[in-house]
């Protein structure tokens, strides 16, 4: 009975917080391969807002889309100056975080909605849930090196916030470019759209993208990694025959 | 047109990798030496991960080393003993120089032992080259002839007192056997720990302390040097995964070419002439790499993924 009541009232909430707006995306390529000639991908994102119960939005609307790469163990390092030297002192070890952030807007984020309500929906990287690990557990990490890694991350392409503008078309429709850099991690990527309205949440929709490396790479790198003892062997033997290949050509 | 790397996970343009290729090997092949000591700088420079730097570099000096071998084999000027008895040791020396590397990389210190060791070992030997060719050259201007010693009188009387002596005959040597397996020990680690084939110290090693013949030096060095680098990179890809296949082979058409060209520059060059040269293009590497731990870096934080940083997973 108590178990009925709370899918009741799941469901009765449920509606009442569901979206008042129908928004579609999709991307232009679902799965990007990384081949040897890959220098990085440009997406196109489109989507299209409307044809509800309730009608097209007649008020203006603003779009957030968020594309989040793999989540991976990083480690962030900090230089000190020992005896002269400056070597690698500190470290903070995120046990998971994206490998790819990229948020566009079709404005500023704070014309957008105020900004408690990013941080209920963990839009922006300063509103991620990053923590670091430490001998006490997880804590919330160094704010100096949150700031590295999204400082470094950025000057990489990994981590896009403020650079992408969503393009508004008119009838509801919408559209943005998603750049993949030629350094993208392999995985699973997720693509989420929000639709505000007069500041607050009114729709959202999620999509997933999938970055891998194919063909000859992938075999590499998969065989360097599975089978490292067989992978140096073929490194050795291929070097003796391009080596003993060159000494011939070489002499004539 | 750039070509993605799957190791080194980056993008490259084929034509600088194939043109530092021959820029090295051109140098190399003017002074004679292998050229290791210059394109591992030089790769972490163009951003390359310097341990994947230092492990493509003993896969790209094997192929190199058999392209040279093959001529002095020919010849009959590798003297296979002598060769054995460094390989025995320089395998142990690159299995410790391979550990050390990957304990040092999980610690995210491997950088720093990749310039500690640069810095030391270029700085003294480029010193040391560049003094003494200065002065072979001071002495040549003034017509002055150092009076030669006899071979045995160079050959330290300590060195006779060691055990397990041993006949190499194509050597004309009877020597005790630790102590080639000693230098080629410290060789082998070097060439785990930079990237090298460490013909810099090899065949200083084996005129001046084991006083082999100059003429199999050169031969005897190539052919140790195959079997050493070809170790490491089996070291290294099972530590690490860090020997890029793609990297090594492109690196290799440039090496073997401008080798060949810089050759035939370097044989109407005299010998301290090009010790000179030698000397002073260790002492530039020495002093940028030294350079990079000194100076302040413009950004003190570094990001690693936690699986590049080895076997913590």
């Amino acid at each position: 009975m108590r178990i009925r009541l709370a899918v009741f009232l799941a469901l009765f909430f449920g509606v009442l917080a569901s979206p008042t707006h129908a928004l579609v995306t999709d991307l232009s390529n679902r799965h990007i391969e990384i081949r040897y000639s890959f220098s990085g991908a440009d997406l196109i994102l489109f989507g299209a807002v409307g044809a509800t119960p309730i009608g097209a939005p007649h008020d203006p609307y603003d779009v957030v889309i968020v594309v989040r790469g793999p989540e991976l163990p990083t480690l962030v390092r900090r230089k000190e100056r020992v005896g002269g030297v400056w070597i690698n002192r500190h470290v903070a070890r995120f046990p998971s975080a994206p490998g790819y952030y990229a948020v566009a807007t079709n404005r500023p984020l704070n014309e957008i909605a105020a900004p408690t309500v990013f941080a209920t929906y963990g839009i922006g990287y300063e509103n991620l849930p990053l923590v670091a690990e430490s001998p006490r557990g997880l804590v919330a990490p160094d704010p100096n090196f949150r700031k590295a890694l999204y400082r470094l991350r950025s000057e990489e392409g990994l981590y896009r916030q403020g650079l992408d503008t969503v393009n508004l078309i008119s009838e509801g429709l919408f559209r943005t470019d998603v750049h993949l850099p030629a350094n993208v991690p392999i995985g699973e990527f997720q693509v989420d759209t929000f639709l505000f309205q007069q500041g607050s949440l009114k729709a959202r929709n999620r999509i997933n993208l999938t970055v891998g490396k194919e063909g000859f790479e992938r075999t590499a790198y998969t065989f360097a990694h599975s089978y490292p003892f067989f992978y140096g062997i073929t490194a050795v033997f291929v070097a003796l025959c391009a080596g003993w290949l060159a000494g011939v050509i070489g002499r004539k | 047109m750039t070509l993605y790397l799957p190791i080194a996970e980056l993008s490259m343009n084929v034509f600088i990798v194939l043109g530092m290729g021959g820029l090295v090997g051109f140098l190399s092949g003017v002074v004679g030496v292998g050229g290791g000591f210059l394109m591992t700088p030089l790769l972490i420079f163009i951003g390359i991960p310097p341990a994947v730097a230092v492990a493509t570099q003993s896969n790209q000096i094997t192929a190199a080393s058999v392209s040279g071998v093959v001529a002095h084999w020919r010849r009959g000027t590798v003297d296979v003993k002598m060769g054995v008895v460094l390989i025995v040791g320089g395998a142990m020396g690159s299995f410790m120089g391979a550990t050390a590397f990957s304990y040092l990389r999980a610690l995210g210190q491997v950088d720093l032992l990749i310039s500690l060791a640069y810095v030391l070992f270029l700085g003294a030997i480029g010193g040391l080259m560049f003094w003494e060719s200065v002065r072979a050259i001071v002495r040549a201007h003034r017509g002055y002839v150092p009076p030669r010693k006899p071979r045995e009188d160079r050959h330290k009387a300590w060195i006779h007192a060691l055990p397990f002596k041993m006949r190499f005959r194509k050597s004309k040597l009877f020597i005790s056997a630790l102590l080639p397996l000693a230098i080629g020990m410290f060789v082998g680690l070097l060439s785990a720990i930079m990237g090298v084939g460490g013909g810099f110290i090899m065949l200083p090693a084996m005129i001046y302390l084991l006083n082999m013949p100059t003429n199999v030096v050169i031969g005897t060095s190539l052919f140790q040097i195959i079997f050493v680098t070809a170790l490491t990179t089996v070291f290294h890809s099972v530590n690490t995964q860090t020997v890029d296949i793609f990297l090594a082979m492109l690196l290799l058409p440039g090496a073997v070419i401008g080798a060949q060209l810089g050759a035939r520059v370097g044989v109407r060059l005299k010998g301290e002439q090009l010790r000179a040269i030698l000397a002073v293009l260790v002492l530039i590497v020495c002093v940028k790499v030294a350079l990079g731990l000194v100076v302040q870096p413009d950004e003190v934080y570094s990001v690693a993924d936690v699986d590049e940083t080895g076997g913590q997973h």
